[in-house]
Formats: structure tokens, sequence, C-alpha cells
């Protein structure tokens, strides 16, 4: 098939592993897939932490629900994105881990304290649901089928990030103020989630043309915002001056883009930023902590005690 | 030798088991399932696998999704409302769909209930 055709017949989940399709179409695809599968795993590392730190069993419980999903996703993912033949999924975890690989913007930065888990937890997975429930009509079909479970299980994780930020933002009065700076420090990240404005984004084109997006940066920007100004507002979080927001009268938003920090955005974008290396390399860590453990599930016997005498490590 | 037969009704959709076939090899397992599973109903593809090659575990030897209490795992459980963005009520009502079934099928599980198709969805990751 080439371009033309594939251009042509682009349409929800028309194509699949079976179709042979141009490079150019299965490079983007494996580049946009990876990306989102990276995600989820940066994601999950963020959030790890507080299966331990969160305040009461509950939270604990939902904490590593949601963890063990984002690892599912990102596995799917990675399988979605090995049908296309371009990469493995050791190659694209291998990748990862010595930072090539991509990953979304606002998981390049440290979170350590529980009243900053919500901005994740709520916007910031807010903002990948609405992405996510557009990618189910993908042109990719092995795509579209993850995005299917994944959109399943994510109401979840959203509902459980709003249940704490309203636990917050109706406690006390630090607490209150406390979900205040977390949210004055991550929305300006938030509000670069969908990333430059379609005239800057350097792949869209292609990728809408060939049906692997079916939305904008803008278009999804205004959706989101849409959603989630009036709930940031409904918790009497006040939305900080800058970045500033102007109200059309259409009742669209615009995010004047000048306010927003282009330099970090880009730094990250090339697995640049400093705090965000650090999250890569701590995950490559865990990650070759526990390599014994994928050793001796390809190799049975092969294991710590059967011939190095080593001690087993654990991933933290 | 027995084959399994996985049916998708439309590109795009799901391959979904709709029955079985005898047949010496591949080949044969392919052209008699366009015959048997193929002819009617509306196909798109088929895929055949060796019925040996398929593991299962039913629910006699384990109890999906565990015994123990996971009403955190899900949507209903957190009280804000989801009717504010079209994509979280979608995942809600598909994971309250879900939940429907699993009660109304109970401890009874018995006899399989015809498959599970809804179209794509079954709940929690590995």
């Amino acid at each position: 098939m080439d371009i033309g055709t594939v251009t042509e017949r682009a349409s929800p989940r028309q194509f699949g592993p079976k179709d042979d399709l141009p490079e150019e179409y299965r490079k983007a695809a494996t580049r946009m897939i990876q990306f989102h599968a990276n995600s989820e795993i940066m994601g999950a590392y963020l959030e790890r932490p507080f299966i331990r730190q969160a305040p009461s069993l509950d939270r604990k419980l939902a904490f590593s629900a949601k963890v063990q999903d984002e690892i599912g996703h990102g596995q799917l993912l990675y399988r979605a994105a090995e049908n296309l033949g371009v990469k493995t999924r050791g190659q694209m975890l291998d990748e990862l881990a010595n930072g090539e690989g991509k990953f979304l913007n606002c998981f390049h930065y440290p979170m350590t304290e529980w009243w900053e888990t919500p901005m994740i937890g709520f916007f910031v997975d807010g903002a990948a649901m609405r992405r996510q429930a557009t990618l189910k009509k993908t042109s990719w079909e092995p795509y579209a089928h993850a995005m299917d479970k994944i959109c399943f299980e994510e109401g979840f994780h959203i509902k459980h990030g709003e249940s704490i930020l309203r636990e917050l933002a109706t406690g006390s009065r630090k607490e209150q103020e406390l979900v205040q700076d977390a949210f004055e420090e991550w929305w300006p990240r938030i509000l670069q989630f969908f990333g430059p404005t379609d005239d800057q984004s350097t792949h869209h084109d292609f990728a809408s043309a060939v049906g692997l997006k079916t939305m904008g940066n803008d278009e999804l920007r205004q959706a989101f915002l849409n959603a989630y100004l009036p709930k940031a507002r409904k918790y009497g979080l006040e939305i900080p001056e800058y970045p500033r927001i102007n109200e059309g009268e259409d009742g669209r938003y615009e995010v004047v883009e000048d306010d927003l920090d282009w330099d970090e955005f880009w730094q990250i974008a090339k697995n640049d930023y400093g705090p965000g290396r650090q999250q890569i390399d701590s995950r490559k860590a865990a990650r070759e902590a526990v390599a014994w453990v994928r050793e001796s599930m390809e190799t049975p016997g092969s294991g710590p005690g059967s011939d190095t005498g080593d001690t087993p490590q654990a991933a933290d | 030798m027995i084959w399994e037969v996985f049916r998708q009704e439309q590109r795009g959709k799901y391959h979904t088991h709709c029955g079985n076939v005898h047949a010496p090899d591949k080949e044969m397992a392919l052209m008699f399932a366009q015959i048997q599973h193929g002819r009617r109903r509306p196909t798109h593809s088929l895929w055949v696998t060796p019925r040996e090659e398929i593991g299962e575990v039913d629910a006699e030897e384990t109890s999906f999704g565990g015994t123990t209490d996971k009403s955190y795992r899900w949507a209903m459980t957190f009280n804000t409302d989801e009717d504010f963005a079209a994509e979280i009520a979608a995942s809600q009502r598909e994971q309250e769909a879900a939940e429907r079934e699993r009660a109304e099928r109970g401890d009874d599980a018995e006899g399989g209930g015809g498959n599970a198709e809804g179209g794509a969805e079954e709940g929690e990751s590995a």
C-alpha cells in the first residue's frame, strides 16, 4: 500500500498487522504508540511511592491498583506498537532506560508530596483520558483495541484523583493552601500537556492524514479546559494569573502561549531536563535491580542462589 | 485434530470464538472454518488455532478478581460526578455494565453463559 492509498482509506480501525503498510506509516505509528507506552510506565513510577505514602488503607489500595493498571497499559501499548514491525518491546524498554525513549512532559517533574497527587491523578490523567477517548478511532487497529481496555479502566483513576482533590480542597485551611500551591506549580505543565499549537506541531499533519490521530492538540486542549477549568474552580482553586487564559465570546479558551516556558518544554522533549533525567535513571536502576526475575523466568534454574550466590535485589 | 475458530465480523472488530472444526492441518482447518463459520454470518476474517495450544483456567480452579473486596478498583466507589466529561461517563457506564453482569451471573458461573462478548472490554489488567 502506498501513502496515497493509506490516506484515502484512513478511517477508524482500518489497518492491522496483515496490511502491507508503508514504512512512513509504520514509523509514525510506532513513534506515537511508543511515546504513549513510555508515558504509562513513567507515570506509574511517579505514583508508585504513594502506595506507601498514602494516608489511609483505602488510598493505598487504590494507588496500588492504579499503578498496576498503568503498568498493564504500558504492556498493552508496547504490544500494539510491536505489531508494526519497526521495534520490539525489548528495544523500546531499552530505549526508555537509556534515555532515548520519549514520554509526556508532566512525568519529567518529580512528585514528592501527597497533596500533589491530584495534579497527576485528576488533571493530567483527565487530559490523557480526553485524548485517549479520541484514539479509540485511530486507524491502527491494535492501538484502538488497547484503547478500549485502557479507557474502560481509566474512569476509576480519574475519579480517585478527584476524590483526593475534593478531600484536600474541603479539608483544613493548611490542606487547602498546600493543594493551591501544588496547583500553581503544576498548572502550566498541565497546559503544555497537549503540546504547542497545531501549526507548530511537527508530526501532526501526517498523523492526522493517515488517521492515526483523530483530533488536533488545539481541539483537545479546548475540550480539556471546558471540562476541567470549572472543576478547578468548583474546588476553590484559584487559576493563576499567568499563563493567561483568554475566554472568547464563543466560549473558547485561548492560552497565551508566550506565557508558557517553551524552552523547558523542548528541553524535556529531548530528555535533557535534569529532574526528568533522574526519573529515567531511577526507573533504569529499578529495572536493572530486578533483572534476575526476568532472567529466572526465561531460564529456569538460573535464578539467584543457583550459581552466583548473589543476594536477590528488590526494585526499591 | 481439532482447531478452534475465531471470527471477526468486520475490519477493526475483535475476533471472537465461534466454534471448532476437525482438520488434519491448518490449511484444511481454514477451509472448513470458512464453510462452517463464515458462510452466513458476516465475516471479515477467521483465525484457527490447534485446540491443544490453548491454555485454560476456569472458575472451578480460581476465583477471578480475587475473593477480597476490591471495590476500590471501581469508578462507582468514588462519589464524585462522572458526567462532567463524556469519556469519564462512558468509562463508568462500561464498568457498571461489567459489574451488573458479574452480579447477575453470581457464583453460578457453570455453563459459561455464552461468550462474554461486548465488543471490547474485560476489566482489569493482569
